[in-house]
């Protein structure tokens, strides 16, 4: 580690760069810089401004079930994905993914008990949308089946970019907790796709033949995501004409690796 | 419940290892402390090292691939995020132990071949009989097989290492303390939670118990073959240089044979298995001595 | 693959140089901060030495001026990017799998 401290980043080796990015010692170091005075993803002298009223309460109760149950399925899906990754430096990487998402899960489930669940777990299952849970049913079918590609298209391309393009919409005007929640969450996620779009990437570019089976698994899912992107318009308060914006920067990821 | 959900949450984990011992440290060490030189130089000694470190290797890739496995099987959400940290503390164990292979002077190329080369049959042995468990999505087994008898072992042996070390190689004595941190944690949630599920399920006992006495068997064989096979001891000797008296359960081991050193080993860690497996609920099988 | 950064400095006098500071950038190791920032939305300029990552949407920075056909490295979101001339002139970042 830190071969590259004094350099110009932008000059490292290619491998020299991904060993660097994937360790257990960057990840350490990156969160480091941000979850250091956070206890539950917010520092604690942050003032609680959440919603007053019942109807907004409820609906960002409803909201975070849904992210609740998103990240569940991310951290099923990452730490399936780690018996069937390539090498030791993709486990290792997958592996600090799944503590990732295991802190968003609790993060989340713990600002739920802050606006007042008991049970935060059940009610999260009882609310988020049937579109999610099924989408959560086909990424653990496809890590199950040991499709490393495909797994990862949903998992770390359509869903996290899906979770990214949501949280950062949610959070411009989120109450000041819930948005520091997010806004930590989101510093996770940009590894995470970053990490997806990459990997895929490259085996897109050794073996061609592989796209015509990602888009199949793009066609089953998109009718999910689809109705996902609307759910979670409506709840986090999108205006109409600025739906198409959400939509526009999940589609880019998929764009940048050739599907259209 | 609320305790324990806190103590098995993330954020304990991060107030543990990330803000504490584990601040400022490079692969679980000081920055700047090396292997030392005299076992660089020595071809002996080097190998040796070379040899037991991959031991290490493979059985933190078991642990990581066991603790991730474990958290599709899990039941409750709580057992997931703490399970979510013990695989990114054992993706850890596998980095610094790699790390340290690398300090030995394996060339990363080089790094499946020479694991392959020097790892233990019978730890691979081992390793499949808790991997098996696991694959086929049976929580309770996998948690004793992982959180009591990988963990137990690894804790025993780790502690061992770190008297060896403590006074030669300060280096890999920190990452060993690290490790045996996060080991603690890992072991405490073995016992807690399997504790009532063993509880509730009585009829598992029988199945555990059995993969207790085939792993405990491998494990037993794998202490003898590291041992009994080690040239450490004699080349030590005959370049005259006198082992350091490390205490390890009331033992000098700078001056017991290598014999002796595996039977103390031996000893502490099925003893470590009883006591533990009798806290919850199983009873406990001796193996056959290999 | 050839580094077009190396053979860069062979001519150093049209490059321009920029010297990097820390801008309070949090998501990597303290040694690598100076190399990113946040891009601070509408009204905020990207310097010659700057790029935005399109994975993770960072500014990317770099201690000399990008040309077309340098490499970035997004350590954020893990990407490599190679810098493209657009239609319209300006420099874009472009990942390269
Ligand atoms: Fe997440
Ligand atoms: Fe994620
Ligand atoms: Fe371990
Ligand atoms: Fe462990
Ligand atoms: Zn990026």
């Amino acid at each position: 580690m830190g071969a590259a401290a004094g350099r110009e980043i932008h000059d490292l080796e290619h491998e020299r760069f991904l060993e660097e990015v994937h360790s257990f010692e960057f990840w350490f170091q990156s969160v480091e810089g941000y979850l250091a005075g956070t206890t539950y993803g917010h520092r604690t002298e942050t003032a609680d401004e959440s919603p007053t009223g019942a109807v907004e309460r409820q609906r960002l109760i409803t909201v975070l079930s849904n992210y609740c149950i998103g990240e569940m399925a991310a951290l099923e899906g990452a730490s399936g994905l780690i018996a069937i990754a390539p090498n030791q430096l993709t486990k290792i990487f997958l592996s600090t993914q799944v503590a990732d998402e295991g802190r968003h899960l609790e993060v989340l489930l713990h600002r739920m008990r802050e606006l007042g669940v008991k049970h935060p777990a059940q009610e999260a299952d009882r609310r988020a949308s049937r579109s999610l849970k099924q989408f959560r049913a086909e990424l653990l079918k496809l890590v199950q089946g040991r499709d490393w590609e495909a797994a990862i298209f949903a998992q770390n391309v359509i869903l996290e970019s899906l979770e990214f393009a949501v949280f950062r919409a949610h959070a411009e005007g989120a109450d000041a907790i819930t948005k520091e929640v997010l806004e930590g969450i989101i510093k996770d996620e940009r590894r995470h796709i970053g990490f997806g779009e990459n990997e895929l990437g490259r085996r897109l570019h050794g073996a061609p033949h592989i796209r015509t089976r990602l888009t199949r698994v793009r066609e089953e899912l998109d009718h999910l995501v689809l109705s996902m992107l609307e759910d979670s318009s409506r709840e986090i308060g999108v205006p109409p004409d600025q739906q198409g914006e959400l939509a526009r920067s999940y589609l880019q990821s998929v764009e940048r690796l050739g599907f259209t | 419940m609320a305790d324990t959900i806190d103590a098995y949450s993330i954020q304990n984990w991060l107030e543990s290892c990330p803000q504490s011992y584990l601040e400022n440290t490079e692969y679980g060490h000081a920055a700047g402390e090396k292997e030392p030189d005299f076992f660089l130089q020595n071809e002996v000694l080097l190998e040796e090292t070379i040899k037991a470190t991959v031991q290490l290797v493979v059985g933190e890739r078991c642990a990581l691939s066991a603790s991730s496995g474990l958290i599709n099987a899990a039941p409750d959400e709580a057992s997931r995020r703490f399970l979510a940290t013990q695989t990114l503390d054992e993706a850890r164990h596998v980095e610094v132990f790699t790390q340290r292979l690398y300090d030995l002077g394996v060339r990363k190329k080089d790094l499946e071949g020479t694991i392959q080369r020097y790892a233990n049959p019978n730890l691979v042995k081992f390793a499949e009989v808790l991997l098996e468990k696991i694959d086929r999505k049976d929580f309770i087994s996998g948690v004793v097989g992982q959180n009591i008898v990988l963990e137990g072992m690894a804790f025993s042996v780790f502690e061992m290492m770190y008297a060896m070390n403590e006074s030669v190689n300060p280096k890999f004595a920190h990452t060993l303390s690290g490790t045996i941190a996060d080991e603690r944690r890992h072991v405490g949630f073995g016992e807690n939670r399997i504790g009532s599920l063993i509880r509730e399920h009585p009829e598992k006992r029988g199945e555990v118990e059995q993969m207790q006495k085939e792993m405990s068997y491998f494990m037993l064989a794998t202490f003898a073959d590291a041992f009994r096979n080690n040239r450490t001891v004699d080349e030590l000797e005959a370049a005259g240089i006198e082992r350091p008296h490390s205490q390890y359960q009331g033992v000098d081991l700078g001056v017991m044979a290598p014999e002796d050193m595996e039977q103390v080993l031996a000893d502490t860690v099925l003893k470590e298995f009883k006591t533990r497996l009798g806290r919850i609920g199983i009873e406990y099988q001796t193996p056959t001595r290999p | 693959m050839v580094d077009p950064l190396e053979s860069s400095d062979d001519d150093p006098v049209q490059r321009r140089r920029f010297l990097l500071e820390d801008t309070g950038f949090d998501e990597v190791p303290a040694r690598y901060r100076r190399f990113y920032r946040k891009w601070r939305g509408a009204g905020d300029q990207l310097a010659p030495n700057e790029a935005i990552c399109p994975v993770c949407k960072v500014v990317i920075r770099s201690s000399r001026e990008l040309w077309p056909g340098d490499r970035l490295y997004c350590m954020p979101c893990m990407s490599r990017l190679v810098v493209v001339e657009a239609t319209d002139g300006r420099l874009e970042a472009h990942v390269s799998y």
